[in-house]
């Protein structure tokens, strides 16, 4: 457990050394990589776990960055509180959301999670009076302990923290008797039925931790670039997500770091390339379908891990 | 009989124009082994997905320990303390034999989601609890060696002893066993005898068995039913059911039950 325990001390170092070399760019590119990943996170449990199909990420997402500004703004709630509170609601909506999956699965799933996407992006555009509608609306700063943060560099107190809690969060319950569940279902319903699983109230918890985690990240982002336009929350967001996923890969919590500081960084590398970006994206997406399934997260596993422990010849197992 | 544990009564299962089950009864008493058997098509698995809530029935009702289940959702069937083993085997292939086998203990070593998120107090005393009595069973059913091993990377005959290992580990009442002996060789259609008698008699556990692999079905079974054709057509012990006419002219044909002399 020593090598676990250096991860984690070189980690809460890194996190504190960090904003003393990097610039202000690189803190907020920081912290929209963190804000993204949480919202693939979502998509790594719902679909990369339970193996459930959604495109209904970018929903969450913009529920949750609507729900805490619209709670901030008319009603005075501070974002460090209005952030969990709509998470819990827009996780509920998900469990509801996945009630669906009783009667539907596989493709017809999809597109009915991305007619949920297409529905509360609607709702967004046409209730001018709390969203702003079809113009948007700006998001209060977050205020916490009497300071307010604008800047990447102050965010990054804030956004880093809760993502890496929600990642413990989540790689715990993977390895836990619910993540056991989870996979089961995924490889078999009917054989997770037979052993007692009641498969409908865990595909529906999975839609309500996606749920809860897109709209968490939904809500970070929003603090992040301070205005909610409605057109970032269709469905082409929702499979912009399902992308770094993919990309990132679907079968490990760390696929959804991995994917999205891809997604994020590499338009900045690729600078003179900026219109050809969507093809280049696209080509990636094509690439890791077809050669690497399970995306970067087990090439990772693969080539390091090997060279990080090598194994004694011979030695004791 | 009065005090069966297990009570299909007057089932009628239709595909269609097709009748897969028609008024099919039948009684599995406690602690007994009971057989269904008949040729490809009688309507053996279709009893066992009616009796687990996976097809519904067109007419009769399904009891277990005196309770209508029929129109049950199929895991609160499995809840009750039915498990079953499918025939063409449906195990969690990516998951480890042990982890396939804790699937099925879940519920008797449970703790709550938010121990499961902070791997809080409860959560290494329930983990180590399952494993070990996964291990237990893996023991059982002789395949302790290939705990690590992912499901789909066993050889055929460990993954039927798997999904027993699985089925046993939601602590059934009644196990229902779908074709156990498919494709196992004769040496380990013995070896499967003697776990299935060793349960009966070490745990008193109900067993009813669909298959027509006759070194099982005729070895263990105390009482056995023929079906053919969705219709229950012999029932009796062993003896009884290999001398009956009509179960020699469904397996054998006219012709070849003329050549017995049946």
């Amino acid at each position: 457990m020593i090598p676990r325990l250096a991860i984690y001390v070189a980690g809460i170092a890194g996190f504190f050394i960090a904003p003393h070399y990097l610039a202000e760019y690189h803190l907020f590119q920081i912290c929209l990589i963190a804000a993204t990943a949480l919202v693939v996170l979502g998509l790594v449990a719902v679909t990369g776990l339970a193996g459930q199909i959604s495109l209904a990420q970018s929903a969450f997402v913009g529920l949750g960055g609507y729900g805490s500004a619209i709670l901030a703004t008319s009603w005075g709630v501070p974002l460090w509180a209005s952030i969990p509170l709509t998470a819990f609601a827009v996780a509920f909506a998900g469990f509801v959301l996945g009630q669906l999956t009783l009667r539907i699965s596989g493709h017809y799933l999809a597109l009915a999670t991305m007619a949920f996407t297409a529905i509360v992006q609607l709702a967004f555009i046409h209730s001018d009076p709390v969203t702003g509608g079809a113009a948007g609306m700006p998001v209060p700063p977050f205020r916490i302990f009497g300071l307010t943060l604008t800047t990447g560099r102050h965010l990054y107190y804030v956004i880093l923290p809760a993502t890496a809690l929600l990642f413990l969060l989540v790689q715990n319950v993977m390895q836990s008797r619910f993540g056991r569940a989870l996979t089961a279902i995924r490889q078999s319903e009917t054989a997770a039925e037979a052993m007692g699983l009641n498969v409908l109230r865990y595909k529906a918890m999975a839609f309500a931790g996606s749920g809860f985690l897109g709209a968490v990240g939904g809500g970070l982002l929003a603090s992040l670039s301070t205005y909610l336009d409605p057109a970032q929350f269709g469905i082409t967001q929702s499979v912009y997500f399902l992308a770094v996923a993919v990309v990132g890969g679907m079968s490990s919590p760390f696929g959804a770091i991995i994917g999205s500081a891809m997604f994020i960084l590499v338009p900045d590398l690729l600078q003179s390339f900026q219109s050809y970006l969507g093809l280049v994206f696209a080509l990636l997406l094509l690439g890791f379908i077809v050669l690497r399934p399970n995306g970067l997260a087990s090439v990772r596993l693969s080539r390091y891990l090997n060279l990080l422990s090598p194994r004694p010849a011979g030695g004791r197992r | 009989m009065t005090d069966a544990l297990l009570h299909v009564d007057n089932i009628t299962v239709r595909f269609g124009g097709i009748v897969a089950l028609d008024k099919v009864s039948l009684d599995v008493g406690r602690g007994s082994i009971q057989a269904v058997i008949g040729p490809n098509g009688a309507g053996k698995s279709t009893m066992l997905n009616v009796i687990t809530g996976l097809y519904a029935v067109d007419g009769g009702a399904v009891s277990f320990e005196g309770e209508r289940i029929d129109g049950r959702a199929p895991h609160t069937i499995g809840r009750l303390g039915i498990a079953r083993t499918f025939q063409n085997t449906e195990l969690f292939g990516e998951m480890s034999a042990i982890e396939n086998v804790m699937v099925g203990l879940d519920r008797h070593h449970p703790y709550n989601l938010a121990i499961g998120m902070s791997h809080g107090p409860g959560y290494r005393r329930s983990e180590i609890a399952a494993r070990r009595e996964a291990g237990d069973l893996l023991a059982l059913v002789g395949i302790a060696d290939d705990a690590a091993v992912a499901a789909a990377a066993l050889p055929f005959g460990k993954q039927r002893r798997l999904e027993l290992a699985r089925a046993l580990a939601t602590r059934p009442k009644v196990l229902l066993l779908d074709e156990p002996a498919a494709g196992l060789r004769a040496v380990e259609i013995e070896s499967l005898n003697l776990i299935l008698l060793n349960l009966r008699a070490e745990q008193g556990l109900t067993i009813l068995l669909v298959d027509h692999v006759m070194a099982l079905v005729m070895a263990i079974s105390d009482r056995i039913s023929v079906l053919n054709f969705g219709r229950k057509i012999a029932e009796g012990n062993p003896d009884t059911v290999r001398k009956s006419p009509e179960v020699i002219r469904a397996y054998l044909g006219e012709k070849g039950a003329h050549a017995l002399g049946a």
